[in-house]
């Protein structure tokens, strides 16, 4: 008796199992019919990831946490500072005293409206954090006040010309978000949407902020963010499962046969480059003939072209064409702008190099990029030795700078002042770029920042790029803008100068879904 | 007792040696988890080490595996070291995704395996028997990512009729079908076996009738077979998920331990590989009592 009943228990288990799981994918059941619904009303994004719930404890390639959050500037497609939640700002004569007007009428998500005193204490809180991009500038930060509801006074230890840029990633939380005073783990934020549900490394669903100050947005129910990078997200957008994702250059030919497919770039370019190592060369590489050599032997279009496909452009500088701090004259006189392989040959043979008898390690990620910057050097006749790792392999080797050229890219700032930072002698994440030790480079550098007018700033910006390129510390191969394909249904999306997922004047929180999908 | 307890402590053996082998594994790898916080925050030198003292990485291997063994043996498998969020529940977010669709593939394929096999077993001359080797030749041939492609391909965007995320039918359908030319093969063997065993040819004497002999004498016999197989496949299916989880986007323990092992995220990397050591001692245990249950022989 016991035996039956045991066997038909498990064969009738497997049974209403299978059943069960079977039965979500007969057409015209409920769940399907809400899935349909939920996908009109629903904007699903793919960008980047998001790696905490605490909007002050991440800097950098941000894209995710802007629907939930905003800072008192936002970026403009030109790359300048536009208002946000401050309506309005003025800057002392001297460069060090900024007044901010904050906005009237803003409300967090919880319902209550924000004040200079909120802002305060954002400000507050990331200075003593002390991480990040806003690290720096906060530590010259020589005093804040919020001295009525809607006045924020910075006062600044010396000019600091990209605070305003760079305050649009200083986010604004309401002070009772759970977990303020170690990790923020729900922001009460002043955004479209609402921080919603997250799960790491899979996605976030963000409600709409039905008191959002903005009238009139958002305007679609809700956002969700798919947040993992293991998937192929050209095939989500072709089959309707996606309305807005990044997109890598060798699935742009399927995108753009589909009728049913934008594709529109960012506004601020990636900027591609060979680093030497800079902080413990070895030789041959410490002779600024050899680098300049190599350097001879590079064909930038060719590179471009694996890196970007047809959207790359050839330059000499951090910034790309068009852009203010970009300098015309710089480029047009740049010596590799065409590869010479002889040329290249002769001044190693000149430096008493063979490459035959010379190693060179080469630290890479794993792309189809890095190989083709190997096979120049292999061409050239090195001895190469081609480390090509993972993210997180890449960025640890970087720093035990025991490599001698590393060909990376890096992607868009808030600021030109968050790429020149990072061949400072105490930059962030400085691997990249062979962690060059030069005081004169950083003071430039502060020259640069220190200067109110901005045309001397530029020139000052111009000064240190020009004495990083006579050192050979880097050489530009040129910029890319990133492609973000969106299906055709979604209306009022473009991607902004960074990856932020909305700003002031676009993003998610203007887009709508004009069918059900 | 001890034809149990002595495979369960072998078991609970292999386990631990598993969770050593993976604590120490994963750090030989290139990175840890603050190298991924300074690649996605930009954090500067100083920074970084200050980050490492705090979460602990700058202690030696065994004292990290001490302390967290001293946790996990009171059941704290601790924060994810990335996304500072319980470990449990980010396991628990996932656990569904991986076993319903593990159910899902494991029940087509033993539906689809067990009917093929008793078909071709019923007529050995009809062409059930020339699809038991067409799905055995299949599972062989085509890696179940080459044909979940080709489905998302067919179904998804030239056809509309399915979405490419979150879909399970056809991952289930694709593994499904991997896992019946797994068992297909050997079960009609066994049938095949029993159809001519003194039993059944006097059963057939006895005038029984065809489908009385099918389900009351041959599926019967080879129900052992059924079920070692599907006890091997399915902790194959454990980790097997993973390349359909990937592809169409299923938020499954596979998708968990990839996205961890990438980002360097031992608490997440040590508790999936604990999990995956326990289920299949689980279903390994579990497969032996079935046959048990099923088999009085063996309870002798």
């Amino acid at each position: 008796m016991h035996d039956q009943f045991g066997r038909r228990g498990f064969l009738g288990g497997a049974l209403v199992l299978a059943a069960a799981g079977l039965l979500d994918h007969v057409p015209g059941l409920a769940p399907r019919a809400a899935h349909a619904q939920t996908r009109a009303r629903t904007l699903k994004i793919a960008l980047l990831g998001l790696d905490t719930s605490d909007p002050h404890r991440h800097t950098g390639s941000i894209a995710v946490q802007q629907v939930y959050v905003e800072g008192l500037t936002s970026i403009a497609d030109d790359g300048k500072a536009i208002p946000y939640l401050a309506e309005s700002w003025t800057v002392s004569p001297d460069g060090k005293r900024y007044v901010f007007r904050v906005r009237a009428g803003v409300k967090f998500h919880n319902g209550r409206e924000m004040t200079a005193a909120d802002v305060l204490a954002n400000a507050q809180r990331v200075r003593d954090l002390r991480r990040g991009w806003l690290a720096a500038p906060m530590q010259l930060v020589s005093s804040m006040e919020a001295p009525d509801a809607r006045t924020f006074v910075m006062e600044m230890k010396e000019p600091y010309g990209p605070l305003l840029n760079i305050l649009s990633e200083l986010w604004i939380i309401a002070p009772e978000s759970p977990g303020w005073s170690a990790t923020v783990q729900t922001p009460i934020g002043t955004g479209p949407f609402a921080f919603g549900q997250w799960v790491p490394n899979e996605k976030l669903t963000s409600p709409a902020h039905r008191e959002y100050w903005q009238p009139g947005l958002p305007k679609v129910a809700s956002v969700e963010f798919n947040l993992r990078d293991t998937v192929d997200y050209s095939l989500a957008l072709r089959a309707g499962d996606m309305h807005v994702a990044r997109v890598p250059a060798d699935q742009m030919a399927a995108l753009k046969a589909d009728p049913n497919i934008q594709i529109q770039y960012m506004k601020d370019t990636s900027w591609i480059f060979w680093s030497f190592n800079n902080r413990r060369p070895r030789a041959p590489f410490d002779n600024v003939k050899v680098r300049e050599a190599i350097a001879h032997a590079i064909d930038k279009a060719a590179l471009l072209k694996v890196w970007a496909g047809d959207a790359g452009v050839p330059t000499n500088q951090m910034a790309a064409p068009g852009n203010f701090f970009w300098d015309e004259a710089l480029h047009k006189a740049d010596r590799h702008a065409k590869p010479d392989r002889a040329k290249a040959l002769a001044m190693l043979q000149a430096e008493g190099v063979v490459p035959a008898r010379t190693p060179l390690r080469i630290v890479s990620w794993q792309n189809d990029y890095s190989q083709a910057c190997a096979q120049t050097m292999r061409e050239l006749g090195f001895q190469v030795e081609h480390l090509a790792l993972d993210d997180v392999g890449a960025q640890r080797r970087l720093g035990q700078l025991d490599w001698d050229l590393a060909p990376f890219g890096s992607g868009p700032r808030a600021d030109i002042f968050l790429r020149y930072v990072r061949l400072m002698s105490d930059g962030p994440n400085t691997g990249l770029w062979g962690s060059p030790q030069d005081p004169a480079f950083d003071e430039m550098v502060k020259n640069a920042v220190a200067a109110v007018d901005l045309d001397r700033r530029r020139a000052h910006y111009l000064d240190a790029w020009r004495h990083a390129m006579d050192r050979y510390w880097t050489v530009v191969i040129g910029h890319s803008a990133e492609a973000i394909a969106n299906r055709r249904d979604v209306t009022g999306w473009s991607p902004g100068f960074t990856w932020g997922a909305s700003r002031v004047d676009g993003g998610a929180g203007h887009a709508s879904l004009v069918r059900a999908s | 007792m001890s034809a149990i307890a002595l495979p369960l402590l072998r078991q609970a053996a292999l386990i631990c040696a598993i969770v050593i082998a993976v604590f120490f594994l994963i750090r030989v790898v290139p990175g840890d988890v603050v190298d991924v916080l300074a690649l996605e925050g930009d954090l500067a030198e100083a920074e970084v080490a200050q980050i490492r003292a705090e979460l602990g990485l700058d202690r030696p291997a065994h004292e990290q595996f001490l302390r967290w063994l001293a946790r996990a043996s009171q059941g704290d498998l601790g924060l994810s070291l990335r996304f500072e969020r319980p470990v449990v529940d980010m396991i628990g977010f996932a656990v569904p995704a991986t076993l319903s669709l593990a159910a899902q593939s494991l029940a087509i394929g033993l539906a689809l395996g067990v009917a093929l096999a008793t078909l071709s077993a019923i007529w050995p001359r009809s062409p059930f028997a020339w699809l038991v080797e067409a799905v055995n030749v299949w599972s062989i041939a085509i890696p179940t990512f080459c044909v979940g492609l080709a489905a998302i391909l067919v179904f998804s965007i030239w056809l509309g009729w399915m979405p490419v995320l979150g879909n399970t039918l056809v991952p289930a359908i694709v593994i499904g079908i991997d896992v019946a030319g797994q068992i297909v093969k050997p079960l009609h063997e066994e049938l095949k076996e029993t159809a001519t065993a003194p039993f059944v040819r006097a059963a057939r004497g006895r005038g029984e009738s065809r489908a009385q002999i099918v389900f009351a004498r041959l599926l019967p016999n080879a129900a052992p077979v059924a079920i070692a197989l599907s006890g091997l496949i399915l902790t194959g299916l454990i980790g097997g998920t993973l390349t359909m989880e990937v592809l169409f986007g299923l938020p499954g323990l596979g998708t968990l331990a990839l996205q961890a092992i990438q980002g360097r995220d031992y608490p997440v990397v040590q508790a999936v590989i604990l999990l995956f050591a326990v289920s299949i001692v689980t279903v390994n245990t579990a497969t032996d009592l079935c046959q048990r249950l099923i088999d009085p022989r063996l309870r002798r």
